[in-house]
This record gives structure tokens, C-alpha cells and sequence, in this order.
């Protein structure tokens, strides 16, 4: 396989943001009460971690090693101020549906720990191509986690009414989604230690 | 030492860059920003009216008041309402703090220039003494359809659970509620954001003065008759008649707030938002409206 797809399916499955390097869990508790609210931060976590990637790939001999921490947090905050500021011009009506989401990203851990991690030793394309697949990848887990939270908490899927009732109101609650990526996170591992034999070690670089 | 100079000549670059190109994006879309900003809230106060997009009736008049916060030359505070005159103009109504009319300056200007806040604060930094300073405060509506008064709509802001609620209230003459929207929040999506959906700002439609000022938030939940008169969706598919959601809402009209389940504190923020958004208005329109008879004005609405 050639090394950009396999950075994009590494984002997928075997190094997933949420699932595999447990990062940004917070936000993924907060926000995954329902597929929609999943998919709208997972969009926007796409955009921000690809244009912060880029922006150290390519600059990355400037940043002085010792400052390299605050001058990313600058570079991901100016990525979000300026999608904040241009998304209400170019589309006001998709702006009022993300708003809320795109302002929570400065602080997402993923974000930083792939700059860290990855951007800031490797050139422009594979940094490229490994923040599109930790964006998917963290999409990819707010939707499942999303899925099933809202189907058991609120009996619906994408805000269409499934189940016509309300099993569990804890899914909904921010208790409700530790249980749920700690079921998926489980599932996952065993799968894995199925599938190759061997017991999954904790992934990542850390 | 060399090292300490590259590290703040590094870090300063990243900030310049930074911050230039954040001006540079700023001022090409912050124009833009706002023309949308206005457009949006020109919507929801229609939608609060009950009229919506491209359905505006040719005889409904929505005037716009600015309320200031004037502050004279030898530090008096005064609040101000640039209010649109019967004939040509509009006049900048003074009143001060207890509520008494102190004077009425006259403003020449188009109804376009005084459309928004800009624009209204160029215009009284013209018609203002000088040294005196003019701060927007807010704008009230005021609907009248076919000479007769429609009602009013009005802003307001409350403390959610992080951050600020900002709403508009839509009130007939009888200030009685006829409409709540959310027009800025950052509540927690699934949770207190529910405070925008129907079924709960639909719980605030109809209640009187005195029933808000007795108005509390119960933690039961929301009668199962109670939520289809609430929202429209449901109302659809249960395929109720008008005259049926009117006659289930009169029957809750008297009925507290139901809260929102696992979002409270966002449930009792709107509730009290609302209840302080009214009365507060109700307040300074009988002061507005005393001064303008004091000081002869003939206001347009």
C-alpha cells in the first residue's frame, strides 16, 4: 500500500483519534448526544486539523523548538478564528449549525499531539494526508458514538424517530458516553486480539 | 543569549504573521458579517410577527427604537430612545434615571442611515453636543399592521449555563407573550440546547404579565396532551386542528415551566430571561410613553 493511504486508513482505524489514542475525549463526550452533532464537529475538526498540519509542515524549520507548543496553539487558534470568520459570509445557514463546535476546537488534544507527533517532522504531503486521516478517523468515532447514544438515549438516528420512545436517558448524559466509548474502545481491542492473536498494545507514539 | 533573542524573534514572527493575517481576513469579511447578522435578526423578529419569508403582508410596519445610554459633558447619564416621528425625521427622547423626560433633540436623517448600530451611532455623534458620549444599549420593534398596534418584539439577555443566552420576546398590545426565539447560545448541544426547540419556547406563548411574574421552572415531566399544542412537527403528524392546540394550550396556560430533563439551570436561565426581558420592557415602554406625551412628540408607531 502506498504510505499516503496508509496514513489515511492509520487515522481510520489503527491509530483512531478517540478510540485507540483516547485523545479529546472530552469534546466527544460533550458533543456526541446525536449523530448530526457528531458529524457537524467531526467536519469541522477535518478542516482545522488538515489547514494546522499543512501550516507546521511547511513551516516548520522557522518554529524554534523550545516555543514549538505555544507558536502551535497560535497556529490552530488562527486556523479557527479565521474558518469562524469566514464561514458566516460564505454560508451563513451551514455557520448557524457549526458555530458552536467550530469555537470548542483551539483546545482539542488531537489536534496538537498529531502537530507534535507528526507535522513537525515530516513534509508537506504525508502531514497532508495524515491530518485527513486523523480528521476522518475522529469523525468516524463521534458518528458511531453519536449513533449509538442517540438510539438508546433518545430513540432516534440523525434526528429521525426509530424506536417511537425513550429507553435510557443516561446514554444522553455525559456518564452515558464514557460507558459508550469504553463498550466501543473493548470491542475494538477484542476484535483485534481475534483477528492477529495477539493482545493490542496501546497505540500511538506516546 | 543568542538563543533567548532567536526564540523571541521566532515567537514574534509567528504572532505578526498570525495576527496579520487574522486583521486581513477581519476586514474582508466583518462587513459581510454583519449585513448577515442584521438580515437574520430582521428574520427572526418577522418570524416572531408571525409572518414568515416572503409572506409579509403589504400593510405591516415594523419601526425600529434605539434605546442609548447618553452621558452629558458634566457626567449626568441619561437614557435616550431615537424614536421615528410622525412627520419626517426622528427625535432622540431624553429621559433620566427616575424616569422623567429632560428633552427632545430632533435628528435629520434617512431611516436607512438609522437601520442599524453603525449607522445610528454616526448619525448621534452629528446631532450630539460634543463631549457628549451616546452607547448603544438596544433595539426595540414595534409592529403596527394596518394603523392598528400588532405588537412588539424585544431583546433581551440572560445568563445560561457557560455563556450568554441572547433572545427576543414577541409580545401582543396586552403584553402577552406570542413568541420566544434563541438568537445566540452556546449551550451544551443535546442538553440545554434543547431550549431551542419548540416544545419548550412554546411553553412560554400566552402567558400574561401576572402569569410571569409567578412563573417557576417544575421539574415533572411534560404532559403527554401538553407536547403535540407545543410542536408543530408532532401536531402534524398527530394531524391536529388549530382550534384543538388552542384549546390544549389554554387548558396549560396556567401551567409552570416544565424543564428541560438533565438541563435546569439552561430551563430556569430562559425562564427568567424571558420574565426579566418583559417586565423590563414593560417598565421603560410606560416611561417612553409618558415622556413622549410630556414632550409632544408625535411618534410614527
Amino acid at each position: 500500500m502506498n504510505r499516503n493511504l496508509q496514513l489515511l486508513w492509520n487515522g481510520f482505524l489503527p491509530e483512531n483519534p478517540i478510540f485507540r489514542l483516547a485523545l479529546s475525549l472530552c469534546p466527544a463526550v460533550a458533543v456526541t448526544t446525536s449523530v448530526k452533532n457528531g458529524l457537524l464537529l467531526g467536519i469541522a475538526v477535518v478542516f482545522v486539523q488538515v489547514f494546522s498540519s499543512c501550516t507546521v509542515a511547511i513551516f516548520r524549520s522557522f518554529i524554534h523548538p523550545r516555543i514549538r507548543i505555544p507558536a502551535y496553539v497560535l497556529i490552530i487558534a488562527t486556523w479557527v478564528s479565521v474558518i469562524d470568520m469566514i464561514l458566516p459570509v460564505v454560508s451563513p445557514e451551514a455557520y448557524k449549525q457549526v458555530a458552536l463546535f467550530v469555537k470548542l476546537i483551539v483546545v482539542f488534544a488531537i489536534i496538537i499531539s498529531r502537530l507534535e507527533l507528526f507535522a513537525s517532522k515530516e513534509p508537506f504531503v504525508p502531514s497532508f494526508y495524515d491530518g485527513l486521516g486523523m480528521g476522518i478517523g475522529f469523525t468516524f468515532g463521534l458518528v458511531i458514538t453519536g449513533a449509538i447514544r442517540e438510539l438508546f438515549g433518545a430513540g432516534k438516528l440523525y434526528g429521525f424517530d426509530v424506536l417511537g420512545f425513550e429507553p435510557l436517558l443516561i446514554m444522553i448524559l455525559p456518564t452515558g458516553g464514557f460507558f459508550v466509548i469504553g463498550f466501543i474502545m473493548a470491542t475494538f481491542n477484542y476484535l483485534e486480539f481475534k483477528i492477529t492473536g495477539k493482545i493490542p498494545k496501546s497505540g500511538g507514539a506516546h | 543569549m543568542k538563543e533567548i533573542l532567536k526564540i523571541t524573534a521566532s515567537l514574534t514572527g509567528v504572532c505578526v504573521a498570525a495576527a496579520l493575517l487574522l486583521g486581513a481576513v477581519f476586514a474582508k469579511t466583518e462587513h459581510a458579517r454583519k449585513a448577515s447578522e442584521e438580515r437574520i435578526k430582521q428574520e427572526t423578529v418577522q418570524d416572531l410577527l408571525g409572518f414568515g419569508a416572503g409572506n409579509i403582508p403589504a400593510d405591516l410596519k415594523i419601526y425600529k427604537i434605539h434605546r442609548y445610554v447618553v452621558k452629558e459633558t458634566d457626567g449626568k447619564v441619561l437614557l435616550g430612545y431615537v424614536v421615528p416621528l410622525k412627520e419626517k425625521g426622528f427625535g432622540l427622547v431624553e429621559v433620566d434615571l427616575s424616569g422623567k423626560a429632560v428633552k427632545t433633540i430632533p435628528i435629520q436623517a434617512e431611516a436607512a442611515q438609522l437601520a442599524d448600530k453603525s449607522g445610528t451611532d454616526a448619525v448621534l455623534k452629528q446631532a450630539l453636543p460634543k463631549g457628549t458620549e451616546a452607547t448603544y444599549a438596544e433595539t426595540l420593534y414595534v409592529a403596527d399592521r394596518g394603523g392598528k398596534r400588532l405588537g412588539y418584539v424585544v431583546p433581551g439577555v440572560t445568563q445560561g449555563f457557560k455563556n450568554f443566552v441572547r433572545l427576543m420576546v414577541s409580545l401582543n398590545p396586552e403584553f402577552v407573550v406570542t413568541g420566544v426565539a434563541i438568537t445566540e447560545s452556546e449551550e451544551d448541544p443535546g442538553l440545554g440546547d434543547k431550549i431551542k426547540d419548540d416544545f419548550f419556547k412554546n411553553q412560554f406563548v400566552g402567558k400574561t404579565l401576572d402569569l410571569l411574574k409567578e412563573l417557576k421552572v417544575v421539574k415533572e415531566p411534560l404532559p403527554g396532551d401538553y407536547l403535540p399544542a407545543l410542536d408543530p412537527a408532532v401536531a402534524k403528524k398527530d394531524r391536529l386542528s388549530p382550534e384543538k392546540i388552542s384549546e390544549i394550550r389554554a387548558k396549560h396556560v396556567k401551567d409552570d415551566i416544565y424543564a428541560i430533563t438533565g438541563a435546569t439551570i439552561s430551563s430556569r436561565a430562559l425562564t427568567t430571561g424571558v420574565q426579566e426581558t418583559v417586565r423590563k420592557f414593560v417598565y421603560r415602554l410606560g416611561i417612553l410613553d409618558a415622556a413622549l406625551k410630556q414632550e409632544n412628540v408625535a411618534a410614527a408607531f
